[in-house]
């Protein structure tokens, strides 16, 4: 049996040319997922192509209009303690936080997490939650997604052969925002059975936008505008955030897993849903 | 661009030069299989079960999911660049004192993880240890002494 080639090219053009040239080659971003699936022998790629060395991927920038750009090749550890995800953005250095464990969190990139998709995992609510924009290159140049649109099924994007994820762009949230990233899992570290991510925006003390996805309850993260619209324009009572729940819980479709069925996960959905926003709002505006 | 078939790294505080005799393998299994350095164990080779960590740059990570030619530049650490049977680390020693050693299996991912937590954190709450070693797995399941030998390794390195 042949070795598996190994690239690390310093370029981003030269690693979407190998990936390009060879369909059975794959990029390897920080491998928590990939080197397992390896050693797991349920891949055995002809090529991988190493993204470890290209500069192109790395680093957290403030751009002009508020935006925040953050390398696909920033790790999980970086994102959760990164002091310029402000406001609305704390979002997503709090489900950062959740992701595995340390050990796990060091090496895990931003860009692996998301062009693997598990609808189990931490990022993809938030960045749904976030209307975060998710920028692609590949052999006919450069576009970009929302991420509600990047997300396609079960460990499926819209990601086109030869094509990388190079970055997740977080666009200027609200001016004041309270945040929660609620998890539920079996044990510390674990995927999600479910998860909620929640963007209020204040004004004055008042919801006035609110943003609400939930994670591992269905292939893709599950969003309902009629939730965000109760949320948004009501004073918070129990009542409102259970129908906010209902309404969620009823847009979630779900799968019997390891980590719970599909009944069990529709059945805590509002009670985590509810939990989640009363965090936020009692953790107040960042 | 292409295999670097030799790659250099700084281990247990020695610089290395390792040659490469697979492009594929895995931090533990250079470590293990090439090198002898068995302290590192393999268990789960998913990343799960804490038992491989070892420090790159510092930081813990887990040997069995990461490639070893990603590495070149890197300084790792691995339980014996902690100490010796000779001459334990203080945290080794804590170990040794505080009983938690049983089948051992664990012991050098968890000791690994400890020293890291208390290089950033040197008095720990209960809560804090708890926290860090959660990802390493003892499957016997003696988890009450371990977080009493890192309170007493810490007791010890910042009285």
């Amino acid at each position: 049996m042949t070795d598996t080639r190994f690239h690390a090219p310093e370029r981003l053009d030269e690693a979407i040319g190998l990936l390009t040239a060879d369909d059975e080659a794959r990029p390897l971003a920080g491998g928590q997922t990939l080197v397992a699936m390896l050693n797991a022998e349920l891949l055995r790629p002809r090529a991988i192509v190493s993204l470890h060395r290209i500069a192109a991927l790395k680093g957290v920038e403030r751009r002009a209009g508020g935006s925040l750009w953050i390398g696909a090749m920033t790790t999980h550890s970086a994102l959760a303690a990164s002091a310029e995800l402000r406001g609305a953005h704390r979002l997503l250095a709090e489900a950062a936080a959740r992701i595995g464990h340390e050990a796990i969190r060091n090496r895990g990139t931003i860009g692996g997490a998301v062009a693997h998709a598990d609808p189990s995992a931490d990022y993809p609510a938030a960045l749904v939650a976030l209307d975060a924009e998710i920028e692609i290159e590949g052999p006919r140049g450069k576009r970009s997604l929302p991420a509600h649109q990047f997300f396609r099924g079960f460990l499926t994007t819209a990601l086109e052969p030869g094509e990388l994820v190079t970055g997740v762009v977080l666009l200027p949230g609200p001016a004041k925002a309270a945040t929660r990233f609620e998890k539920l899992a079996r044990v510390e570290g674990d995927f999600a059975t479910a998860s909620v991510a929640v963007v209020l925006g204040l004004d004055a003390g008042r919801v006035t936008s609110a943003r609400l996805t939930l994670g591992g309850c269905g292939s893709v993260p599950i969003q309902s505008i009629e939730a965000e619209q109760i949320i948004a324009g009501h004073t918070l009572s129990d009542a409102v955030l259970k129908k906010a729940g209902e309404l969620l819980a009823a847009a979630a479709d779900p799968i019997d897993d390891v980590r719970g069925t599909a009944a069990y996960r529709r059945a805590i959905i509002p009670g985590l849903v509810a939990r989640a926003v009363r965090s936020a709002l009692a953790k107040g505006a960042a | 661009m292409v295999t670097t078939p030799t790659i250099s790294i700084t281990l247990n505080g020695t610089r290395r030069s390792i040659a490469m005799s697979a492009t594929t393998r895995t931090l533990m299994t250079v470590l293990r299989d090439d090198l002898g350095l068995t302290g590192t164990k393999d268990a789960c080779s998913q990343g799960v079960c804490g038992s491989c960590t070892v420090l790159i740059d510092g930081a813990p990570a887990r040997a069995c999911l990461i490639l070893t030619a990603t590495l070149d530049g890197a300084s790792v650490t691995t339980i014996e660049g902690l100490g010796s049977t000779e001459a334990p680390g203080p945290v080794q020693q804590a170990f040794i004192d505080a009983g938690a050693i049983q089948c051992g299996f664990c012991m050098p991912g968890m000791i690994i993880q400890a020293t890291s937590l208390l290089r950033t954190k040197p008095r720990p709450s209960r809560d804090e240890i708890r926290h860090a070693i959660s990802g390493n797995l003892c499957r016997c399941s003696g988890y009450a002494k371990v977080i009493e030998a890192v309170e007493l390794a810490a007791s010890r390195i910042a009285p």
